[in-house]
């Protein structure tokens, strides 16, 4: 290398400068996971000093732990259901926001608003929206349903759906409401020249130009919805038994409350593979049709 | 029509108000009205009584608005010291993030080495993986590093959790810092620190102002890692508060509706004044130009 003293020192002065931040990063995050992995390897109980290897153990009980299927269950089909819902809404919302409507500020901002709020506030919430108010709206519109979705294991999910929608629609909405307009004027009016129909301009412009907010939405919801936690905490608890109990609650009961710490390391190696696995298969994906585009 | 005037939704495809147009606001003020609804209903409670809750309508006025539940909440969450120790998490988790990963994306954004580009993968990676699929190992690595139950030992783990968007957010902002002005600093003999803390950090604002509002509600709103990390009554943050209110056999729920309101009022505050500087951090790369 032909590098003066100077510019040695230079470089290293810049390097300083990323350091500090590394060595946290390193301590917080990249250490965690390389002992995550370690300890998968080992049925330590979290906090003995007698830490038994046993290789690939934990590993296999995945494939035959019913707790271990209800809880992937529950956490996809969330997640799925959330991807579909959030971003179809999203997009739904922010097309009609991107219209000649008077007040648009105020709908953006009441749709908006509920991301402010701490998903344990939100499951708070809806489980007094479900328990008592929405029973007293369907007993003054004379109807006879039971809204207290968090009570029965058959509609814990929707009301689970419905909390996260209405706390996260919003969010995404602002996102295509950018993206949309950022469009320029001039590709709808050239279109509109050559005698191309509104939903023809929709689908041929519009959707292709929103390519990487669909990207960035569908990534964030679906890495978003398979963390979910906080939202169940404060609501059914995982319950009622364990209908809604995902992957990182059942993570924290096997590992913390059950004494079961290498378990749960393999537990959440195998969310952080989900996790990177479907980043990247979805990145890959997106992205090639953005650059197709 | 020009861009800026669309950005500020002044003007839309549809310009005319036509009578599909009034179908639309129909529409969209009935889903604002549903949206409101949790928010507006929260807010009655917060000022009725214990025994108008479980007596009139979820949508009657309360019959003499009162703060007692206010006043319960601030005593019930010992909210001198939990509102406190919020603040102080996040005003200096973010503090910090802000400064490190401006550095830390500064030095990336200037530097065409194998070390730097390196660390930007390095960072990335971070965004993928949310530290909710670490939280065991975190916990380890605090224990045996002593950090549990200490408010610096928080504040580090915050910090380790932002530094990937925060790294990832100052570098999309790093083509608005001129390069003319860091030389014309270093041929003035400035060295490569106070380059950085007088020329580039002023220039920075507009992203500090992005990350910071980005990551506060996210330290604001935490619940796992606080819950983890502090158990001891003095170092308690709100949000872990709430969650013992709320979780108790006989929730005081007028109490937890007072309560909700304080707990997102400052971090709505903070979003109304960088209101646009959140919408900035949240389009980074769903936006092209």
């Amino acid at each position: 290398m032909h590098c003066s003293p100077y510019e040695r020192r230079t470089r290293a002065q810049y390097a300083s400068l990323v350091l500090p931040g590394m060595l946290i990063f390193t301590v917080g995050i990249i250490a965690p996971m390389i002992l995550s992995l370690r300890y998968s390897f080992t049925a330590w109980n979290g906090f003995s000093r007698d830490i038994p290897w046993v290789g690939l153990d934990s590993y296999r009980r995945i494939f035959s732990d019913p707790y271990v299927g209800d809880a992937w269950w529950f956490t996809v089909r969330f997640a799925v259901w959330n991807t579909v819902i959030q971003n179809a809404f999203a997009l739904l919302f922010a097309v009609a926001l991107d219209g000649g409507l008077k007040g648009n500020r105020i709908y953006r901002t009441v749709l908006f608003a509920p991301c402010l709020i701490s998903s344990i506030v939100v499951g708070f919430i809806w489980l007094r929206m479900y328990s008592n108010v929405l029973p007293a709206v369907a007993g003054y519109l004379g109807l006879a349903i039971n809204p207290r979705l968090f009570g029965s294991p058959s509609t814990v999910l929707a009301g689970f759906l419905i909390a996260n929608n209405w706390q996260w629609i919003g969010y995404w909405m602002l996102i295509y409401l950018a993206a949309l307009q950022s469009v320029p004027t001039e590709l709808y009016e050239a279109a509109k020249v050559d005698g191309a129909s509104a939903v023809r301009r929709f689908f041929r412009i519009t959707i292709p130009m929103l390519a990487p907010a669909f990207t960035i939405c569908i990534v964030g919801i679906s890495v978003g919805s398979l963390k979910v936690y906080d939202l169940l905490v404060s609501s059914t608890g995982g319950g009622p038994g364990r209908a809604s109990t995902s992957i990182i609650y059942l993570i924290y009961n096997t590992a913390i409350s059950g004494r079961q710490y290498g378990y749960g390391s393999a537990l959440s190696m195998t969310l952080i593979a989900a996790l990177l696995l479907l980043a990247m298969v979805q990145l890959a994906a997106l992205r090639k049709r953005e650059i197709q585009l | 029509m020009s861009r800026a005037a669309r950005a500020r939704g002044d003007v839309g495809p549809a310009r005319r108000y036509s009578p599909g147009t009034f179908a639309l606001q129909l529409v969209m003020t009935a889903v604002a009205a549903v949206f409101a609804l949790p928010v507006l209903v929260v807010l009655n409670y917060s000022f009725k009584t214990k025994k108008e809750l479980y007596l009139s309508s979820p949508f009657a006025l309360p019959e003499a608005p009162s703060w007692d539940n206010y006043a319960n909440a601030i005593q019930r969450l010992s909210m001198g010291t939990t509102f406190l120790n919020t603040v102080f998490y996040t005003v200096v988790s973010v503090a910090i993030i802000a400064v490190l990963s401006g550095a830390a994306a500064w030095a990336i954004a200037r530097n065409k080495g194998k070390f730097f580009k390196f660390s930007y993968v390095y960072f990335i990676v971070g965004i993928l993986i949310p530290y909710q699929a670490l939280f065991l190992s975190i916990y380890i690595i605090g224990y045996s590093l002593r950090l549990t139950n200490t408010a610096y030992g928080v504040i580090l783990m915050y910090i380790a959790t932002g530094m990937s968007f925060g790294v990832f957010i100052m570098t999309s902002f790093m083509g608005t810092v001129p390069v003319e002005l860091e030389e014309a600093a270093r041929i003035d003999g400035c060295s490569v620190y106070r380059t950085f803390r007088s020329v580039v950090m002023p220039l920075l604002k507009p992203a500090f102002a992005t990350l910071i509002i980005m990551q506060a509600f996210q330290v604001w709103n935490d619940y796992l890692m606080a819950s983890l990390f502090v158990s001891s009554a003095k170092l308690k943050t709100l949000t872990v508060a709430m969650q013992a209110l709320f979780s108790q056999q006989a929730t005081d729920y007028s109490t937890a509706m007072g309560a909700i309101v304080m707990a997102v009022l400052p971090i709505a505050a903070l979003f109304a004044a960088l209101q646009k500087y959140f919408i900035k951090g949240m389009t980074v790369g769903a936006v092209k130009g």
